[in-house]
C-alpha cells in the first residue's frame, strides 16, 4: 500500500522543525544544518517508494538524514576538504540564528565528538528518543548505544567545563 | 552496592525498569554522592536539550517548505543535476517497470542456460555447507573478505553492517545479501566465514542503505550476545581487513 505523495509532503512539512533541530545538532551552524535538511528530504523523495504506509515517518527521515550526514562527511574527507575554521567569516559560527550563547558552546562541543557519539547524544538528549529507538535507528545493539551515549556525555561534560572527575567514563 | 556510570545515566534518563529504578532510588536516598552523579547527568541532558530548543521555533524558509512538499526541487543524481519530477512516486514506478523488464529478459536468458539454478530456492551459492556447518561462499564470501562498510556502494549485492571482535577473539560481520533477501551474521574461523544465524529481510525495492541495512532484531540479539566491547570503527575495520582478518 502506498501513501499519497501529497500527504507525505504535508507530513514532511510538519516534521521540518524537528528535522532542522536534528540537523543542527550534526552541523556547525544553521546554514549547514539547512543544507543537510534539504539533501535528506531530496533523498527521501527519491526513495519515497520505500516508505511503507503506517511506518514512522520521523524515524524514516531521521535515518535518511543520518545517512546523508555520514555520506557527506565521508565524501568531504575523501576530497580532502576541511571544515571552515570558526572565524573564517563565511558562515560565522555565531550567526544571527544562533539563539543563545548556550547553543554556541554546546554546538562547538558536539562538533568535537566522534560521529557515533554525536549521533547518540543528538538522538537521545536532544530529540528525546528512547535508548531502544535510538539503537534501532542507528542499527546497533542497545549496549553499544548506551556506551556511546555515556562516552559522548562524559566528553561533553569535560568540554563544557563540568570536569572529568565528576562524570567518570567507566564504572569506579 | 556500587553503580556504574551507565546505570546512573539510564536512571537519569528514565530508562531503568521498575525494579531497578526503585532499588537505585533507595540507594540514592542514602548516598549523597550517588545523588550528585545522577543530578549531573540530568543537568547535562537539560543543558544540551535547552541549547537546541530554540532551533525548532525558527521561522522556516519558504524554499525548504517547497522542497519538503517535493515540488520544484532539483536534485543531484550520480554527479549530474537532473530536474526533480513533479510526481516522484509515479516516476519511480515507471523506472521500476523498466528495471523489471530488464530483469525479466535477463531471467529468460538465464533460464535457457541455467534452468537448474532457477529451480533452487536460493538463487546463488552464497551459503554452502562445509564439514557440517554453514559457511559463506561465492559473492558473500568475497564481500565479507574485502568490503568495508565505510566505502561500500549503496546498491551492492552484499551490504556489510557492523564488524566486531567476538568474545573468543575472532571477527564477526553482519551483512545483508540483497538477491536472497537475507540478513545474517558471519564469524571468521579457520579462514572461513561461518554463518551462525540468518534471517529473511524485506528489501522492498532496494537501492538505499536506509532500507537495506535494517537489521532484524533477531540478528542484533545475536550480535549483542557475541560482541566484545565496541564494534570496529572505519579505521579498525580497514586494518582488520588488510590483515586478512588475522587475530592478533
Amino acid at each position: 500500500m502506498t501513501v499519497g505523495s501529497e500527504e507525505i509532503g504535508e507530513r514532511i512539512v510538519e516534521l521540518l522543525p524537528r528535522l532542522r533541530r536534528f540537523a543542527r545538532t550534526l552541523s556547525r551552524n544553521q546554514h549547514d544544518a539547512d543544507d543537510l535538511v534539504q539533501s535528506a528530504i531530496e533523498r527521501a523523495w527519491r526513495h519515497v517508494d520505500q516508505f511503507e504506509a503506517g511506518a514512522n515517518l520521523a524515524s524514516w527521515m531521521f535515518g535518511i538524514m543520518k545517512n546523508a550526514w555520514i555520506d557527506n562527511r565521508r565524501s568531504c574527507a575523501r576530497r580532502g576538504e576541511v571544515a571552515l575554521p570558526e572565524d573564517s567569516g563565511e558562515h560565522p559560527a555565531m550567526d544571527p540564528t544562533d539563539l543563545n550563547a548556550n547553543l554556541w558552546s554546546v554546538s562547538e562541543a558536539m562538533d568535537k565528538l566522534p560521529e557515533e557519539q554525536r549521533l547518540a547524544v543528538a538522538l537521545v538528549l536532544v530529540e528525546g528518543l528512547s535508548y531502544k529507538e535510538a539503537a534501532q535507528l542507528l542499527d546497533v545493539p542497545m549496549g553499544t548505544l548506551t556506551s556511546r551515549l555515556a562516552r559522548g556525555r562524559a566528553a561533553l561534560a569535560t568540554a563544557l567545563g563540568k570536569g572529568t572527575n565528576d562524570v567518570p567514563v567507566t564504572a569506579p | 552496592m556500587s553503580y556504574d556510570d551507565e546505570t546512573l545515566m539510564a536512571y537519569a534518563d528514565g530508562e531503568l525498569d521498575e525494579v531497578q529504578r526503585a532499588e537505585l532510588a533507595a540507594a540514592i536516598a542514602r548516598d549523597p554522592e550517588l545523588a550528585r552523579r545522577v543530578e549531573q547527568h540530568r543537568a547535562l541532558r537539560a543543558e544540551v536539550s535547552r541549547a537546541f530548543a530554540g532551533v525548532k521555533e525558527l521561522p522556516i524558509p519558504g524554499s525548504l517548505e517547497a522542497i519538503a512538499r517535493g515540488a520544484a526541487a532539483r536534485v543531484e543524481y550520480r554527479g549530474k543535476v537532473v530536474p526533480f519530477p513533479a510526481h516522484p512516486a509515479r516516476a519511480t514506478a515507471s523506472a521500476w517497470r523498466a528495471r523489471e523488464w530488464i530483469a525479466m529478459a535477463a531471467s529468460l536468458v538465464l533460464g535457457v542456460f541455467l534452468s537448474w539454478r532457477l529451480l533452487s530456492p536460493l538463487d546463488s551459492d552464497i551459503l554452502v555447507v562445509a564439514n557440517g556447518s554453514l559457511v559463506a561462499g561465492g559473492a558473500l564470501a568475497t564481500a565479507l573478505d574485502s568490503n568495508l562498510a565505510s566505502e561500500q556502494a549503496d546498491d551492492g549485492a552484499v551490504l556489510i553492517g557492523l564488524t566486531f571482535r567476538r568474545q573468543d577473539g575472532g571477527f564477526c560481520r553482519s551483512f545483508v545479501a540483497r538477491e536472497s533477501a537475507i540478513a545474517g551474521l558471519a564469524c571468521r574461523r579457520n579462514d572461513e566465514w561461518h554463518i551462525p544465524v540468518t534471517h529473511s529481510v524485506n528489501l522492498q525495492g532496494g537501492g538505499m542503505r536506509q532500507a537495506a541495512a535494517a537489521m532484524p532484531p533477531a540478528i542484533l540479539m545475536e550480535i549483542e550476545a557475541r560482541l566484545d566491547g565496541e564494534p570496529l570503527d572505519a579505521v579498525a575495520e580497514k586494518a582488520a581487513r588488510d590483515a586478512n582478518w588475522a587475530v592478533r
